[in-house]
């Protein structure tokens, strides 16, 4: 990498590296029995080069050609990409605990005996059929730039996906645990897979209106995409963002804290520094209900006057390479604040009303809008304070900027769930179209 | 790269293995609004190798040449743990060696333009939009993906094919105070970069809906009679039909593969149904799979009834059914799974005149804005719909997103029209992405379908 800096630096003004190297080994069970075990050694760079106000950009897996590899950048720069952002001198960083060594003797094999163990706890327990994606990634970052910055990091994952799955389809009651080392999944987690599942295993078919509506925190990210998207630097700058005017101001109900924290490394995969090696911090979007902040990396933030607050990541929606992407402002590590009631009572409160455990199409609709109209996969019907059974065919629809509005109550835990760590909440009069 | 794959897998011990290496070259032109964002081709690399020992199937995707013994000793193992945790060992179907290069004939090879041309016309398309008042921004990205792919296994097959994508498409946003509107637009194929010339009526229409739709009244959410126009239809038949014919999602789930059973009736007599990646000229187009099947025609649903599905070597033996070539990578950093190449319903006879007439009061909707579908389930959006009353277009409605249940759709398909469109975009991640994935249908009419309003 300092070669090739070498030679970057002489034909621009300012340069970055960013590596990536992967280790992942992914595990698949399928109706209680295994059925893949699929693994990736991924490496690669990515070189950002500026020169006379302009940007280049390229990426490659196996550094073999310096020399080509900047020509590669240089020739983007013709384009004309503005970028008249500074790369950022990082360093004194707090120290993060992200790495434990342990994952390097875990094998397959013990992680094939804990999905084998969780199967044989489960399956007597239940007649819905049970699927797990288990599997350990570590990841080595490193980036520098000619700036002076030197930053890297190395991260140790361990996951563990269960579900039951309802018959004919893919809809289940699912949750996972992430660690950094190994971890057998609690009995609490897979109580609560398990009773929740089985207190809904009978179809049911309740008519549609207004109701209360439980987002489980596998579901929330169908809310959270619509608030990431408008809190982003880029929405801004673009002329996006329907809340643009509202800083300061209260967009939802007071019990919301929602904030993005890659500092907090008792979860895997923290980080001192983003993509683009500004230091991270603990960052409030939303506080009591009152819009806090939208968030930026470097090129956005320059574009409108504003600092980078280390939110430049080489992350895309639908995942992909992140050598091959360049820094856009990206939620990270996002959390929602839990709340003081129990699952239990949150479910006990409610007098008719839907559990929506798994969503469809969330990423269809008017998202700029805030709006949401998904497929419910399943839910789960609530009267009078007890899971009754499951709902299919059906779907819930609103618009986060009144759904969020009318909170009842947040669960008193988070947990790790697609997109953040997410505690369920639960909300007053969304509306629930059923076929009867 | 054939002898030294071949070389590579030579020292690999097992009943069976192959390796993939490929190429990928991505070219990127994004515009955001009329600010150009990202210009640029990079070649990425890798390699695959999947090993089958003692009934036992693993695979590995690597980057570096020096990680190959390190990737073989890896599947080996990962082959042996799985041999010794399945009942029934994992067989493939056995299929014809094959020693072939296959180059697409394109029209207009998009390696031969130059960038300051496909960024004139991206810009050119980009434009069209954003010289409207009320237009508040658009997303416009060229995409060109050259994947140059080197195939062998221990069997003999050595193929070497390309698949070359190019595209332009994108989202238009409109605003007017507070509401914000966004259709897609888009044009491409897989068949060279002459398909994306002279479409500026693609984005000028897309530009008047989207300014149309700030007028537009959301739909009332309840059950309607519907009409879906080809490019909404082709995503029904995809999302809601087509991945339940993957074999690979049903194999494991017994609850699926009992309603899934050859010879079930599962549509509406005027329901048929194929996947053919052989078609020339279309997105989904290609000769053979990534474990080196050739790929075949697949009648899928027949007067209704459930004839086919589609397989990989490994699901071909568990159902003890044909090879259909359909196992693909989205590039060298995946294993292949099962994936429709192009699914489409097969046209019927009547004009959208007379499914117009037939529909009398219900809603006619249009074009998709992404599906997704979770067994039996499915939810798709669409990105404008119009009211039908008597018989007659009548006001424009927006926020159209319809969910549904599969068996229940299939048989409420009343009418289908003579008027096939296939897609010229394509985007299916199914773990993978896969942007050649190529659907279509014709106008049809679908009765009790469940629309979420506001």
């Amino acid at each position: 990498m300092e070669k090739l800096m070498e030679i970057a630096k002489k034909v621009s003004d300012k340069v970055e590296i960013y590596s990536l190297e992967k280790t992942e080994n992914g595990i698949v069970f399928e109706n209680a029995k295994l059925k893949d075990i699929d693994s990736k050694l991924q490496s690669g760079f990515s070189l950002r080069i500026i020169k006379d106000g302009k940007l280049g950009f390229a990426f490659t897996k196996n550094l073999i050609d310096r020399e080509e590899f900047v020509q590669n950048a240089l020739d983007s720069l013709k384009g004309g990409v503005e970028a008249k952002f500074n790369l950022p001198l990082t360093k004194d960083l707090p120290k993060l605990q992200t790495y434990d060594p342990s994952i390097e003797t875990l094998t397959n094999t013990e992680i094939v005996d804990e999905c084998n163990r969780i199967c044989d706890i489960l399956s007597p327990k239940t007649n819905g059929q049970i699927n797990l994606y288990a599997g350990s990634e570590v990841d080595k970052i490193r980036l520098i730039n000619s700036n002076g910055t030197d930053l890297s990091t190395e991260s140790s994952f361990y996951y563990n996906y269960t579900s039951i799955m309802y018959p004919g389809g893919y809809s289940s009651i699912s949750r996972v645990v992430t660690y950094k080392h190994f971890e057998k999944t609690p009995d609490e987690c897979l109580n609560y897979i398990l009773n929740t599942y089985n207190q809904a295993s009978k179809e049911v078919t309740p008519k549609g209106g207004k109701m209360k509506v439980l987002f489980l925190p596998e579901t929330l990210y169908v809310l959270m995409w619509r608030l990431w998207f408008a809190t982003s630097g880029k929405s801004l700058y673009e002329k996006q963002s329907p809340i643009s005017e509202r800083l300061g101001k209260k967009i939802f109900d007071k019990k919301l804290t929602i904030y993005n924290n890659p500092l907090y490394d008792r979860m895997p995969g923290a980080r001192s520094f983003d993509d683009e090696g500004s230091p991270c911090q603990h960052f409030l979007i939303l506080e009591n209900g009152v819009l806090k902040n939208f968030y930026y990396d470097l090129n956005y933030s320059n574009k409108l006057n504003k600092k980078s607050t280390g939110h430049g990541f080489r992350s895309a929606a639908w995942g992909g390479d992140s050598i091959t992407i360049k820094p856009t402002p990206f939620l990270s590590h996002l959390y929602i604040k839990p709340g003081d009631k129990s699952f239990s009572e949150l479910v006990k409160s409610i007098d008719r009303g839907i559990i929506i455990a798994g969503a469809l199409g969330a990423h269809s609709g008017n998202i700029p809008n805030g709006d949401f109209s998904i497929g419910l996969n399943p839910a789960l019907y609530i009267e009078n304070g007890e899971i009754v059974g499951y709902v299919k065919d059906s779907m819930a629809a609103g618009n986060i900027y009144k759904v969020m509005k009318k909170v009842i109550a947040i669960e008193d835990t988070f947990y790790p769930a697609h997109s953040g760590t997410y505690p369920s909440i639960l909300f007053d009069n969304v509306s629930v179209s059923t076929k009867s | 790269m054939l002898d030294k794959l071949k070389s590579i897998i030579s020292k690999v011990d097992a009943n069976y293995s192959d390796i993939r290496y490929e190429t990928k070259k991505e070219t990127k032109i994004i515009f955001n609004g009329e600010e150009l964002n990202q210009i640029g081709s990079n070649i990425t690399d890798g390699y695959v190798i999947r090993i089958l020992k003692n009934g036992g199937l693993s695979s590995i995707a690597f980057t570096k040449e020096v990680d190959a013994e390190k990737a073989i000793s890896n599947a080996l193992e990962n082959a042996t743990l799985i041999a010794r945790n399945v009942e029934k060992p994992i067989e493939l179907a056995k299929t014809e060696v094959i020693k072939d290069t296959f180059l697409p004939e394109l029209k207009e090879d998009p390696r031969m333009i130059s960038i300051d041309e496909k960024l004139e016309i991206t810009q050119k398309y980009n434009g069209i939009p954003l010289k409207h008042n009320g237009i508040s921004t658009t997303t416009t990205q060229y995409l060109e993906v050259i994947r140059e792919k080197y195939y062998v296994n221990n069997e003999g097959s050595e193929i070497r094919e390309d698949l070359i994508t190019t595209r332009i498409f994108g989202t238009i946003i409109s605003k007017d105070g507070n509401l914000i509107q966004n259709v897609r637009a888009g044009v491409g194929g897989s068949n060279g970069f002459a398909l994306l010339r002279d479409k500026e009526e693609e984005f000028e229409k897309k530009t008047n809906i989207v300014l149309d739709l700030l007028k537009a009244n959301p739909v009332k959410g309840g059950v309607y009679n519907v009409i879906l126009n080809p490019s909404i239809a082709g995503v029904f038949t995809h999302e809601a039909f087509g991945h339940f014919s993957e074999a690979d999602l049903i194999e494991d789930s017994p609850t699926m593969r009992e309603k899934m059973q050859l010879g079930a009736k599962l549509g509406s007599d005027a329901l048929n149904i194929i996947d053919d990646p052989t078609t020339p000229d279309q997105l989904g187009f290609y000769k053979y799979d990534d474990e080196g099947v050739k790929a075949r025609s697949t009648k899928l649903l027949e007067y209704g009834v459930l004839v086919g599905r589609l397989h990989s070597r490994r699901t071909a033996a568990s159902f003890e059914e044909h090879l259909t070539g359909h196992c693909v990578a989205e590039d060298y950093r995946f294993a292949p799974i099962i994936r429709m190449g192009n699914i489409f319903i097969q046209p019927g006879r009547k004009t959208f005149e007379e499914l117009l007439a037939e529909l009398d009061d219900g809603l006619y909707i249009l074009d998709s804005k992404g599906g997704q579908t979770s067994g039996e389930n499915f939810t798709f959006g669409a990105q404008y719909a119009y009211i039908v009353k008597d018989g007659k277009l009548g006001k424009m409605i927006r926020d159209i997103n319809i969910s549904g249940n599969l068996y229940k759709t299939l048989q409420n398909i009343t009418l289908i029209g003579n008027d096939l469109d296939l897609c010229k975009i394509g985007g299916c991640g199914k773990g993978q992405l896969n942007i050649r994935s190529c659907h279509g249908a014709p106008h049809i009419i679908i009765k009790d379908v469940i629309i979420g309003g506001m």
